[in-house]
């Protein structure tokens, strides 16, 4: 069954990106361009693994990944960010509280987005 | 054994994170016999490092030590692909 991925950010520029350097991998690729669209779109769909923006306008990454994680509890998400100082201390408090992440750095390449979401979902890669 | 200098990039003190430091330190004192010294970033509390580092993406396992740098991305709970990822698997006849 062919792996399904989400990727939730409100730069289109962004979520295109991740279309292009994942269109050459078999899996099958949703885009989401806020928080709550993201969240209704992974309520009807099951996803193997979740990309998520972390600054968004409205519902921010951090109250997203919160959202995500009640009904997503096990899947793989990435937050995707410049380390915005304004947003860590959210992120820290969310991983006190038990809430599972990971995080990929902005700028972001097409060859480092296929490496993470092939390790992602498979094993890992020595580069 | 060669000095071995090992760092793990993490984010947060999440449930995985700790799952996966306590699987390297595990590899550390058990496969490694205590001879490689681990060293544990949080990039949420210094992004600086990941960014000097050119860590892109958690969890990210380097091996400094022995030469040639290794880096490794991915699940690093499995104790076989990590060693065999940084080159750090043991011969029987070297062990």
């Amino acid at each position: 069954m062919t792996k399904r991925i989400l990727v939730i950010d409100d730069d289109l520029g962004i979520r295109q990106s991740f279309v292009l350097a994942l269109s050459s991998l078999p899996y099958d690729v949703d885009t989401a361009e806020s928080g709550a669209k993201g969240i209704e779109m992974e309520e009807q769909n099951s996803y193997d693994l979740i990309f998520l923006d972390l600054k968004m306008p409205g519902m921010n990454g951090v109250e997203t990944l919160r959202q995500l994680r009640k009904t997503a509890k096990q899947t793989p998400v990435y937050i995707v960010t410049a380390f915005h100082k304004e947003f860590l201390r959210g992120l820290k408090e969310a991983a006190a509280d038990g809430i599972d992440f990971e995080v990929l750095s902005k700028p972001i390449g097409i060859e480092q987005i296929k490496l993470v979401t092939r390790t992602a979902l498979g094993n890992p890669e020595t580069f | 054994m060669e000095k071995i200098e090992i760092k793990l990039y993490v984010s947060g003190e999440t449930p995985r994170s700790k799952k996966t430091i306590a699987a390297i330190e595990k590899i550390c004192k058990e496969d490694l016999k205590d001879k490689a010294k681990l060293e544990v970033i949080d990039v949420l509390d210094r992004p600086d490092l990941a960014q000097k580092e050119t860590v892109f993406a958690t969890p990210t396992l380097i091996k400094k030590l022995p030469a040639p740098i290794k880096r490794l991305i991915g699940d690093l709970t499995n104790t076989d692909k990590v060693l065999l990822g940084l080159e750090l698997l043991v011969k029987e006849s070297e062990a």
